[in-house]
């Protein structure tokens, strides 16, 4: 007999979480279908000291290399920029550095303030109310009063402190006269609940043993389940079912290990992330803009290499410092759109050697001067670009390749768009800039990060026009009933930051309308 | 006389005679060799590259044993890569060589946690002048 449920959930990630949390009420039963399984991070590998081993093997960003049951293969032999991404409970959050801004208002408007890409079909006041409650379930740190940015509410936690290497570059920064500002982290700076507060340990991408640093599965499933959200992890979803004509989702079917399973559900949210939702969508949904004007961040790396003994593997490693001087347009550079430089802490002894965000240290004669040469001496910069929406970056599917599953092999074409490259270009002068008035003796450059394909944007762009957009505004899949989409494939813009708080406020901002919705039979237009 | 592993790793990372010990001196092969297979294609690239070895590689001197594997690089790059990579994780997880890296670097020797490190809170009084500028952001129109 085949199991039903209201609404079920692919993706038990950051936004398949936040979209749980917000949609779940009483008498609802919201399953969630995770095709990792669970990481204990009260064990994680910083506890160990070859915990830099672990970068390499079973939380190596690329699902390719990593390999792991629940990773599907990616096509990436036509892309700039290979796919960095983790299939677990919690999803890429357990993996990630938590760097936590916000887009700015003029994000939501490119049309209308630089005649490119489109508007969002809603702004940054309608996503306000859902980045305040979704910094409150995460955890975040941060300062109120940035210039750069609208007001905000007082963070829930202070900021994250500063180290040598950041207290250099805030004195660069402020010889040049240019913004910059602790960044929002969704980690604690103070301990809340069962959280620790930050020790500053710094390698926060192989888990956080204190739950300081925040991922959705720390942040939402308790929350999520006492609302009665079901979570099924090592449950991969294999296909959708269709009523007779196409034009409406009726269930899914998906493995755990107990074989092959259906679900018949009222609606069905997809929060997988864009090479997911091509994987169970390509061939049912076609729409002309499905799949295409894929955004990545395209992400140059800049070194600062300082005489002193820095000791700068000290702090989260993402999460500290941001200069937004050049995140809104100005013409003048010759590119539109801005970006962001973010502070990267040094690396562990091992990274180091290997090359940490650049070129691996010679070996041979030279290599032990070079170690020392650069071990907590450095402090990088990324250049994170605002990237616009162009139609032949896509995320497409194979024609013969399949995994495991049956399920076609995803492929992402991308190459850095002409504007993307000039801001690029531009950006990597002004990080040196601000190295050298940091005081770096030394600047290496790594042009373009090729592990950088962790934000993968705008292939199911929301408009409240259904010729222009795949989505409506709450994520709602035109020309298909009861199938939604609520992560970071439903933006419009890529903004220069980092989407997790946008594409978390949007679940919410969708959950919550789903659930108001069902109430009353209707979604608020 | 050392056998063609040892000499390799010492070749790759051949410390220096005052402060940072040979890799292969160190006794990091059977280490190395547990990396090699734990790398993609790593058991294979590591037998690649022994086996491009010349039989006089024992008898020549630092110089002329990198130029031997420099050549080995550019005749097999992937399989290079992966054997340097499986040299540089056996050695700096190597905890002699952690020891050494603390005595040089003041990097504490041991794992980030549950220690972590103390860094001072933060000093808002450290942004007067960026608090001083106008807004920096556009509105919506």
């Amino acid at each position: 007999m085949t199991e039903t449920a209201d609404i079920a959930i692919v993706g038990a990630g950051a936004a398949g979480l936040a979209f749980a949390f917000a949609v779940a009420e009483p008498g609802l039963k919201v399953v969630v279908l995770e095709a990792g399984g669970f990481v204990d991070q009260r064990q994680a590998p910083s506890l160990s000291a070859d915990w830099e081993l672990a970068l390499q093997g079973a939380f190596n960003a690329n699902p390719n290399i990593r390999k792991a049951p629940a990773d599907y293969p990616v096509d990436d032999s036509q892309s700039a920029i290979r796919p960095a991404i983790f299939s677990a409970v919690g999803g890429s959050t357990i993996r990630w550095g938590a760097h936590f801004p916000r887009m700015r208002p003029s994000d939501f408007r490119r049309r209308s303030l630089d005649n490119v890409a489109a508007d969002w079909p809603l702004s940054y006041g309608d996503l306000e109310p859902w980045y305040d409650l979704n910094d409150r379930m995460m955890g975040v740190s941060g300062l109120a009063g940035d210039p750069a940015n609208p007001p905000r509410t007082e963070r829930p936690c202070p900021p994250l402190p500063m180290c040598p290497a950041t207290e250099r570059l805030a004195a660069g920064f402020d010889r040049l006269g240019w913004h910059w500002w602790p960044s929002d982290a969704a980690i604690l700076s103070r301990a809340r609940d069962d959280r620790a507060g930050c020790n500053n340990c710094g390698p926060c991408g192989v888990g956080c043993p204190r739950h300081a640093r925040a991922s959705a599965d720390i942040a939402y499933l308790d929350a999520a389940r006492a609302k009665g959200v079901q979570l099924r992890a090592n449950a991969v979803v294999t296909g959708l079912s269709f009523s007779s004509g196409g034009h409406a989702v009726t269930g899914l079917r998906y493995v755990d290990r107990h074989g092959s399973q259906q679900l018949s559900c009222g609606a069905v949210v997809l929060a997988g992330n864009a090479l997911g939702n091509a994987r169970l969508l390509g061939g049912a949904l076609d729409h002309p803009r499905f799949g295409r004007g894929l955004m990545l961040h395209p992400t140059a790396i800049v070194t600062g290499i300082f005489d002193d003994a820095l000791q700068s593997w000290r702090g989260p490693f993402a999460a500290s410092i941001v200069s937004q001087e050049f995140c809104e347009t100005d013409p003048a550079r010759g590119f539109t759109g801005g970006f962001q430089l973010q502070a990267l802490r040094g690396q562990g002894p091992l990274t180091t050697a290997l090359g940490g965000y650049g070129l691996r240290l010679p070996w041979g004669e030279a290599h032990a001067a070079a170690f020392e040469d650069r071990f907590g001496r450095t402090l990088s910069l990324t250049v994170t670009c605002d990237d616009l929406p162009e139609e032949a970056n896509r995320i497409a599917l194979h024609d013969t390749d399949r995994d495991r599953h049956g399920l076609h092999v995803p492929r992402m074409i991308y190459r850095t768009g002409e504007n993307s490259q000039r801001m690029l270009d531009f950006g990597i002068d002004r990080a040196r800039e601000a190295l050298h008035a940091a005081g770096a003796r030394r600047i290496d450059v790594n042009p373009l990060t090729r592990n950088a394909g962790f934000h993968l944007m705008g292939t199911a762009r929301m408009s409240a026009d259904a010729t222009q957009g795949v989505t409506d505004p709450y994520g709602r899949v035109y020309g298909i009933d009861c199938l939604s989409i609520v992560d970071a494939s439903v933006f419009v813009t890529a903004a220069a930051v980092n989407p997790t708080p946008t594409l978390q406020a949007i679940a919410l901002r969708a959950g919550d309308a789903m659930r108001k919705g069902r109430a009353q039979d209707k979604i608020p237009a | 006389m050392s056998n063609p592993l040892t000499l390799l790793l010492d070749t790759l990372l051949p410390g220096d005679a005052a402060r940072w010990p040979a890799a292969g001196a160190q006794g990091l092969a059977p280490r190395m060799q547990d990396q090699a297979r734990d790398l993609p294609g790593g058991n294979a690239a590591l037998r690649a590259v022994l086996d491009h070895l010349p039989d006089d590689f024992a008898a020549r001197d630092q110089m002329a044993r990198e130029a031997v594997l420099r050549g080995i690089e550019t005749a097999l790059p992937h399989a290079f890569d992966t054997v340097v990579t499986a040299a540089y994780n056996a050695y700096y997880t190597d905890p002699a060589i952690r020891d050494v890296v603390a005595a040089r670097t003041g990097f504490a020797n041991h794992p980030p946690q549950p220690q972590g490190f103390e860094l001072p809170p933060f000093d808002a009084a450290r942004l007067a002048q960026v608090r001083a500028r106008p807004p920096l952001w556009r509105p919506e129109r």
